[in-house]
């Protein structure tokens, strides 16, 4: 075969669209993008939020689809065709630096999201994502607009269960630490009243939760259990003073159990995130451990009501007084 | 510059010293980009040096700037070369070429503003998109009627590749920016992603890809003084080239809700992907058989097989990465970063420097500055490229086994921080490579001129 100018461009262009036929003309001709049962359209300020997450490339960090085998981001909503309707551009991402966005509406309230923007180290001290505050409060509301938003309709229905706790969460902490804490515990099922920390507070305990802290709370209940993390100043309710808690602890003297529920599950309507798909339970009861030897002065761990001794338990011996005892 | 614009190579020469130019620039924006990742409060708050802003700029300028650029630069220059004509308006070849620049400069004064369309590979904004059309329209015009008026019957292999890319890619660059749609450059819904990535893949597989193989099937012959080794692989690797890669831009969406139909042609082609590939590599070491050491002794040879070997691992690499068990683990994460460096600057950056430094002197009529410089460009772009092809690999499994394994991404982040630091340092090579390649164009424009028996038109591969 011999190539000549004619067939070199010719052929070429030929071939080149019979590709553009069967990739590009044939699948907008058969496409067809039914709205999911999920979708529903953005209003000006959400729009103006996804102008903005265009422009400023959160599309190189994040993507908006979970996929099958996501199951540590989020697998319950895979995406589906019909989630994009009508978005100008559908924003995809071919990157992971942080997490999946597309169902991202309601798992935090709005508070958490202008902390974050404002500066991701507020919320989460160990993130990459770049501060936004140069975008100004404007922007930033929009893109919180935005971002709850995504999800459609179920982010609308998570959004709002974040709203109608938010005022009560506010008004209790309004009510002073008593009042704050004794409804901050009503939430808690029973059951995980009576419950102390099982796991012994060793020093190799403490300090993985320690590390475990820094990594994941100090930003907002701050570097000495006070709450006074940088996220404060954004959160209301702001992030609770693990001293008080000295004076109210369960029945005077429990609070394993407390802290393992709330750290596993977040308090909705506040800036406390759950962390169930970050940390495992050794990890949490860890923590746990940290904030009530070094924040509240006293741990339960391993007090009764103690089941069989596990395999697992060094020799330990919990030698804190009860917070009561040692005031005397 | 504007001194030379009445010379006969003088748009070629252009093209190339912009493309030199423009890769000192986009190692900036990249190592802007790397410190982000490495300590992300190093810029805090200062919006043009935000990281969703400067990635845009790295990635367009490498892409349009380094090595488009300096590709179509060569193309100028071989295409009349191997036809034994002259380019057909070197007035023409300049304004494609200042039409282009304006187009790639768009990038670092647009996006660090948020001004950009926001679809990655496609953020120019329509006006610079229209600059990008006009350039390709006249670059097109001018190669064909340069054939029209050519002196050579035959048509070299390098020739087909050139004037295949800038009209495929004439066809592409609208279609992917779906430039109908001035204000968004993109449609509504889910269907976007499948025009966009047609065009982000194409825009590396029929237009970097293709110019790479032209340059790499000009310069090793010369180099080696041996004769093409088979017009027949030619021909099959020209042709499965444009069969395949033109359908495969599905492999960037296998994850996501678009029709299964189309994500099983893109595996499929992808994995076929190998003929061309391979027929393409067999072809010019064959040609090179016997001579490699001159190849590797020729600074700018050094560069074009280089180029070829890395050309092999990332055929190799893109095909497995195609299949759909393969991208559970290295979709999403840093893998895929490893993959475009040694795509874009492995082999077509590569084989764009080494067929530079062979065509430049030829173009300018002037010797080459350093040999030396050359050598020591390739070196330290190349160290740094392996370094960076294994940490970002290494960060990617740990990324995508770690994610599958249940783990949530900030979890995760610790775990690649060493790897950032390191890509950030890595970086500092290939930035030194870019100054060094820069300079030494600037002395060589500045140089002796070529001896009599070195000029260009005495000899072709053919
Ligand atoms: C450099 C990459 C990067 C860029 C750019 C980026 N992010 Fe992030 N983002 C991250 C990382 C990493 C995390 C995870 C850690 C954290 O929560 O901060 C994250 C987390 C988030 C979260 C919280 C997810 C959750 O519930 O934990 C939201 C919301 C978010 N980003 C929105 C945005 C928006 C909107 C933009 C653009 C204005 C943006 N991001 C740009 C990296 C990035
Ligand atoms: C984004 C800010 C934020 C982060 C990060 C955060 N918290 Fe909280 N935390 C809060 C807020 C706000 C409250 C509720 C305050 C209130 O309602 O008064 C809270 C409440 C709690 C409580 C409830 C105490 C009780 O007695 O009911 C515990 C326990 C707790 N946080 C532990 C943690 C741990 C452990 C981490 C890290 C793994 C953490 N928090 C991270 C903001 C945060
Ligand atoms: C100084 C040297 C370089 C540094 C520090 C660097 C750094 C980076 C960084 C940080 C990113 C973004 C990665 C992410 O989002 O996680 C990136 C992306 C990219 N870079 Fe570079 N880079 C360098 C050189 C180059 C060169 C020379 C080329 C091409 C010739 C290139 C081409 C690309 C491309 C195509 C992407 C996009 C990758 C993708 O989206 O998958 N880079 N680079
Ligand atoms: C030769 C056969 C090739 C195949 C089969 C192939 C395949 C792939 C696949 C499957 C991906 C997507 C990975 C993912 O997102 O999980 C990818 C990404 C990429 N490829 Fe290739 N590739 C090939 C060659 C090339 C060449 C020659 C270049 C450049 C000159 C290149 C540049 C890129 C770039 C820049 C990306 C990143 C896209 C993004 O931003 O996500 N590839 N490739």
């Amino acid at each position: 075969m011999k190539m000549t100018p004619a067939l070199l461009v010719i052929g070429g262009i030929m071939v080149f669209w019979a590709s553009v036929f069967i990739v590009i003309i044939l699948p907008s001709i058969v496409w067809q993008e039914p709205p999911s049962a999920a979708w529903q359209p953005w209003s000006d300020d959400e729009a103006a939020g996804h102008d903005l997450y265009v422009r400023n490339g959160c599309s190189y960090c994040h993507s908006q689809y979970v996929r099958v085998m996501d199951w540590g981001e989020g697998a319950e909503r895979i995406a589906q065709r019909g989630d994009y309707v009508n978005q100008l551009p559908a924003i995809l991402g071919t990157e992971r630096t942080g997490p999946d966005l597309s169902q991202e509406g309601g798992e935090h309230p709005e508070d958490w999201q202008i902390a974050h923007f404002i500066n991701p180290r507020n919320t989460r001290p160990l993130s990459l994502m770049p501060s936004w505050e140069f975008l100004g409060m404007r922007d930033i509301r929009h893109l919180t607009a935005y971002v709850r938003s995504l999800g459609g309709k179920d982010a609308t229905f998570r959004a709002q269960r974040q709203e109608e706790w938010k005022p009560q969460a506010a008004d209790a902490y309004a009510g002073g630490p008593a009042a704050n804490i004794q409804w901050l515990h009503d939430h808690v099922p029973a059951p995980w009243h009576p419950m102390p920390n099982p796991y012994p507070a060793t020093d190799a305990a403490l300090q993985r939760g320690h590390k475990i802290y820094q990594d994941f709370c100090a930003g907002c209940h701050g570097v000495v259990g006070d709450g006074n993390g940088p996220a404060k100043e954004f959160l209301n309710p702001p992030p609770l003073n693990f001293t008080e808690l000295r004076d109210h602890l369960v029945g005077g003297q429990y609070i394993g159990g407390i802290f393992y529920y709330q750290v596993m599950n977040g308090i909705t309507g506040t800036g406390m995130p759950y962390f169930k798909r970050e940390l495992e339970s050794e990890k949490i009861w860890d923590v746990s451990n940290y904030i009530a030897v070094d924040f509240v002065g006293y741990t339960d761990a391993e007090t009764a009501p103690l089941g069989i001794d596990a395999s697992y338990e060094p020799e330990w011996k919990n030698n804190y007084s009860l917070p009561g005892a040692d005031e005397k | 510059m504007s001194n030379d614009a009445g010379k006969p190579q003088s748009a070629a020469v252009a093209f190339m010293v912009a493309g030199s130019a423009w890769f000192a620039l986009g190692t900036i924006y990249g190592l802007f980009s790397a410190i982000h990742l490495m300590a992300p409060e190093f810029f805090n708050n200062i919006p043009w040096l935000v990281f969703g802003r400067t990635r845009p700029v790295h990635v367009n300028t490498m892409i349009f700037g380094f090595v488009a650029n300096m590709l179509i630069g060569c193309a100028l220059y071989y295409v009349p070369a191997l036809l034994r004509t002259r380019l057909w308006s070197q007035k023409l070849g300049w304004i494609a070429f200042i039409f282009w620049q304006i187009a790639v400069l768009s990038g670092p004064v647009t996006f660090p503003f948020a001004i950009t369309q926001g679809r990655e590979y496609a953020e120019y904004v329509w006006i610079f998109d229209l600059c990008i059309m006009i350039s390709l329209l006249t670059l097109v015009f001018n190669c064909v009627l340069t054939i029209a008026a050519r002196r050579q019957n035959m048509l070299y292999v390098s020739v087909w590749y050139a004037i295949g890319a800038l009209i495929w890619t004439a066809g592409v660059y609208p279609i992917g920016n779906v430039m109908w749609h001035p204000s968004s450059g993109a449609l509504p819904g889910l269907i976007d992603s499948i025009f966009l990535w047609f065009y982000g893949h194409n825009l590396v597989g029929l237009l970097l890809t293709p110019l790479a193989i032209g340059a790499a099937y000009f310069v090793v012959p010369r180099v080696t003084r041996t004769p093409l080794y088979s017009h027949t692989l030619s021909l099959i690797g020209f042709w499965t080239l444009l069969a395949l890669y033109a359908h495969i831009g599905g492999h960037h969406l296998l994850q996501a809700p678009i029709p299964n139909w189309l994500k099983s042609i893109s595996v499929v082609d992808s994995m076929a992907m190998i003929i061309p590939v391979f027929t393409v590599l067999a072809n010019v070491w064959l040609t090179a058989r016997g001579s490699l050491s001159r190849l590797w002794k020729d600074p700018a040879g050094r560069f074009v097989l280089a180029g070829t070997i890395w050309y092999l691992i990332v055929g190799i690499q893109g095909s497995v990465q195609s299949l759909p068990a393969v991208q559970r683990i290295t979709h999403f994460n840093n893998w895929v970063i490893g993959h475009a460096h040694i795509a874009v600057l492995g082999f077509s950056g590569f084989i764009a420097l080494g067929a530079m430094w062979h065509v430049l002197p030829l173009a300018a009529g002037r010797r080459l500055y350093s040999h030396r410089l050359v050598n020591v460009q390739f070196g330290l772009a190349l160290l740094g490229l392996i370094g960076f092809f294994a940490v970002l690999t290494a960060a990617g499994l740990i990324q995508g086994v770690g994610w599958y394994n249940g783990e949530a991404i900030y979890r995760v982040l610790p775990e690649i921080a060493p790897f950032m630091v390191l890509r950030a340092a890595l970086g500092i090579l290939i930035m030194a490579a870019s100054f060094l390649g820069l300079y030494n164009a600037i002395r060589t424009l500045r140089g002796a001129p070529l001896r009599e028996s070195e000029s260009p038109l005495q000899e072709g591969p053919l």
